[in-house]
């Protein structure tokens, strides 16, 4: 014990040591070539999933986790950390009592994941409302979190969004990324949708109460202003909702146009999809995009357009990854667009762990904190070129490349339609 | 836990909760608290008794206006139109609140306790129906939609089944969790009432797993029935109220000319004075246990027709607002319980669209706050010797 007190700053000047050296005498970035130091690395390397896998998330989290822990197994297949093993965690954010994602249980995750020091990054959560309760015990344990679908700009930009108190989630070093734009870029997508493309003018707005739906609401509702519309009425119900006809009717006799649901399909989207005339079309965001809208909504599913992530199914860099998923699980990895972010975000994780190893002389550092803070720092500037293209973070953990498709139902599946990006002024182009 | 017993008391509570807060207050007629002795307290304390008084006297019309106010209300934000919308969605979920809220308020009538498992053997009616109507191949459902004879068909064989099991169900929920605890004090059979409900919910979870079931149920019925105005009404719409008022002027009918009936009235009335004149009060007390179920369980199936989606944790809240509806029209009063089931409905619907979606849930259970404070009775009070 006294031996190792006395020796751990020893082997932390040696560690500044070796990392300065590396920085000047080779370049780490290179990736692909410095597998030959690697060869030496000895330990096992624990990385972790945090996503809701049961209840009423159990179309959401699973194939997002599958891809996650794909990447792990061809990782070590391939041997991309030499002689270290990457050893995979998968944690479940939902309970029984909430029937889905449970901001409580993720926090619990975390702490839990924290606390075992060979884990140095986590692929998660998936629901904005959960990375609330977990960014700041990530950040407080200088522990990387990469989320392939938290779309609530307030989680990583201060006064975008008045529910998140955002300077407050990180008490700690900045340790979260997410692969997905903001719902500053949904909404304005949205909206366009509406107004440009429906030549919509009366929108009735209701959200789930959550962090996630009232902010996708709240924007839609801004930029569907701004765009020319007229939100003639909006309610917001709490997630366990069952009965909607009293806000469909008042849509209705306001004369709505279209019916906005900002909220996920576990908190009613497509309960709320098969109650209301068929003629009315409901727009939404990510969350109403999965399986689960499509068993709720029954025969009213058609009519109902959604955004989500930018749908990768058809891009070349992700063929080999849609191929492998088949192999491995017998299924397409289609049915949310969610999937190969998922895999994105942990080989993100990955490359940035192999680029920490590489700098640190081909062996992992020997504290557990430094290892976290060297993770954080190379994903501040990872450049990966992955299965949705490139994976790289701003100066606030966003994704560099803001985009979101446009999904509508098409014998009973989602078909993506369209591909729209924004720009820094929010003009929205359709992309493809 | 503490409203629930609070209402429990029912016939005496409204004395006590009055006698409990002029004693707080210091007014007490017999004096023996420390009674105020500052004039200017002793009037405003004598005010504030008036208007306890005032309040609890007029509380059916203050209930009316502030719905009256709500209509107005609902007038004013869309016309005849929203109006008439609005009062089509409130009849057809305060038909179903009625249908529920009678299970509890018999089970309370007649052993006076609350059921907490009531809302979840709704909810297990309504996974009942769907496995009923399923079960030759879904011979029932191809019966139900192959036109009108052969819906009635489905309906006469779809409802008496349900509504059994559902009565079975009720029964040996009654002789597991309640028989043996009748006599025991009143917060054991509450708690094996909340196991019971807690047991039912997992049992349905595990069963049938986290997700909505679509019931297929909402295809039986479908059309247009007429048109007031704007106002289209369904075939589906016209059910649900006509199951609601049906079932409810039956019961009645039942209580009241029976023998069985008037055995369930009797054994409310006075357990071990029934017992002495020859009646079963075991299998009275059973058979209460069977009617409020299987009413339950008529609901569901509308519910389902209605909704077509079944999730285990749909009953939890349900049951609570249906509970209100039996407080506020008298615990224990069968025919207070069904207006109360509709009054909660238009209460529900009309608050909702006033204020917003989000104050629903709020506005049910601040009524149920007011009433327990202010009229423990009910709407309707009850009447000692019917009630059953």
């Amino acid at each position: 014990m006294i031996l190792t007190k006395r020796l751990l700053p020893i082997f932390g000047v040696v560690g500044i040591a070796a990392l300065s050296a590396c920085g000047t005498s080779s370049a780490p970035s290179s990736s692909g070539s410095g597998s030959g130091s690697l060869a030496s690395c000895q330990g096992t390397i624990t990385v972790a999933s945090d996503l809701p896998l049961t209840g009423g998330d159990a179309t959401d989290g699973p194939p997002v986790e599958k891809a996650a822990h794909l990447a792990v197994t061809q990782a070590n297949a391939n041997k991309a950390l030499g002689g270290c093993t990457l050893k995979y965690t998968s944690k479940d954010d939902a309970t029984v009592l909430k029937n889905g994602h449970d901001p409580a249980q993720g926090a619990a995750n975390i702490t839990a994941l924290s606390s075992d020091q060979s884990v140095v990054g986590v692929v998660g959560p998936f629901n904005s409302s959960v990375a609330v309760a977990e960014i700041p015990v990530a950040s407080q344990n200088h522990l990387a979190l990469i989320s392939p679908s938290n779309t609530n700009p307030g989680l990583t930009q201060a006064g975008t969004n008045p529910d998140v108190n955002t300077a407050s989630l990180y008490p700690g070093p900045h340790t979260y990324f997410r692969t997905i734009g903001t719902d500053i870029t949904q909404g304005q997508i949205l909206s366009f949708v509406a107004t440009q493309e429906l030549k919509f003018t009366k929108a009735y707005v209701i959200d789930d109460q959550e962090t996630y739906g009232r902010g996708l609401a709240t924007f839609f509702k801004k930029y569907f202003v701004q765009d020319g519309g007229t939100v003639v009425g909006s309610a917001s119900l709490p997630g366990s909702t069952k009965q909607f006809q009293t806000q469909i009717s008042d849509a209705q006799s306001k004369g709505a146009q279209v019916i906005f649901f900002g909220g996920t399909s576990g908190n009613g989207c497509g309960v709320i999809r098969s109650q209301m005339p068929a003629s009315v079309p409901l727009l939404g965001g990510d969350g109403c995009q999965d399986d689960k809208f499509i068993t709720d909504a029954g025969t009213n599913a058609v009519g109902a357009e959604v955004t989500s992530a930018p749908d990768a199914s058809k891009l070349p860099t992700a063929t080999q990854f849609y191929t492998d998923f088949k192999s491995t699980y017998n299924e397409d990895g289609t049915e949310s667009p969610y999937t190969p972010y998922g895999f994105d975000a942990m080989n993100g994780l990955i490359s940035a762990i192999k680029s920490v190893l590489l700098a640190n002389g081909g062996q992992p550092p020997s504290d557990a904190q430094t290892f976290r803070d060297d993770v954080v720092q190379q994903l501040h500037s990872l450049n990966y070129s992955g299965a949705t293209g490139t994976v790289a973070f701003d100066t606030n953990g966003d994704t560099t490349h803001a985009g979101f498709s446009l999904y509508t139902i098409n014998g009973s599946k989602w078909m993506p339609k369209e591909l729209l990006t924004a720009d820094a002024t929010g003009k929205v182009t359709v992309a493809s | 836990m503490s409203d629930e017993t609070a209402a429990g008391r029912s016939g005496a509570a409204a004395g006590v909760a009055q006698g409990a807060l002029v004693d707080q207050l210091g007014l007490s007629p017999r004096g023996h608290r420390g009674a105020a002795t500052n004039p200017a307290m002793v009037q405003t304390l004598a005010a504030l008794r008036r208007l306890y008084l005032l309040i609890q006297q007029r509380f059916p019309w203050i209930l009316l206006g502030a719905i009256g106010a709500a209509a107005v209300g609902v007038y004013r934000n869309g016309g005849w139109t929203l109006m008439g919308q609005q009062i089509k969605n409130a009849l057809v979920l305060g038909g179903i609140y009625a249908l529920v809220a009678v299970g509890y308020t018999m089970v309370y009538g007649i052993i006076e306790l609350i059921n907490f498992a009531h809302g979840d053997v709704f909810t297990l009616s309504g996974f009942y129906a769907y496995l009923i109507a399923g079960f030759f191949g879904g011979a029932l459902g191809s019966l139900a939609t192959g036109g009108g004879l052969g819906l009635v068909a489905a309906l006469v064989i779809l409802f008496p089944i349900t509504m059994a099991f559902a009565g079975l169900t009720g029964m040996v929920i009654e002789r597991v969790a309640y028989r043996r605890l009748r006599d025991a004090p009143r917060v054991a059979p509450l708690i094996t009432a909340i196991g019971a409900s807690f047991f039912l919910e997992g049992l349905m979870l595990l069963v049938f797993g986290a997700d909505n079931k679509p019931t297929g149920l909402s295809t039986w019925i479908t059309g247009h029935a007429f048109t007031i105005g704007n106002v289209t009404v369904d075939w589906k719409d016209l059910l649900v109220v006509g199951m609601a008022i049906g079932l409810m002027i039956a019961l009645g009918a039942f209580v009241r000319i029976t023998k069985l009936g008037k055995a369930m009235r009797a054994t409310a009335q006075d357990r071990n004075a029934s017992l002495l004149s020859g009646i079963n009060v075991n299998r009275t007390i059973s058979a209460t246990f069977f009617i409020g179920s299987a009413l339950a369980a008529a609901g569901a199936i509308v519910y389902s027709m209605y909704f077509n989606l079944i999730q285990w944790s749909l009953g939890y809240r349900l049951g609570i607002i249906a509970f209100t509806a039996a407080v506020l029209g008298g615990i224990g009063n069968i025919v207070g319980a069904g207006i109360g089931g509709f009054i909660i409905g238009i209460i529900y619907v009309f608050g909702g669209s006033l204020a917003g979606g989000e104050w629903s849930d709020a506005l049910i259970f601040a009524i149920l706050v007011i009433i327990l404070t202010f009229r423990p009775v009910g709407l309707f009070g009850v009447d000692v010797t019917t009630r059953a």
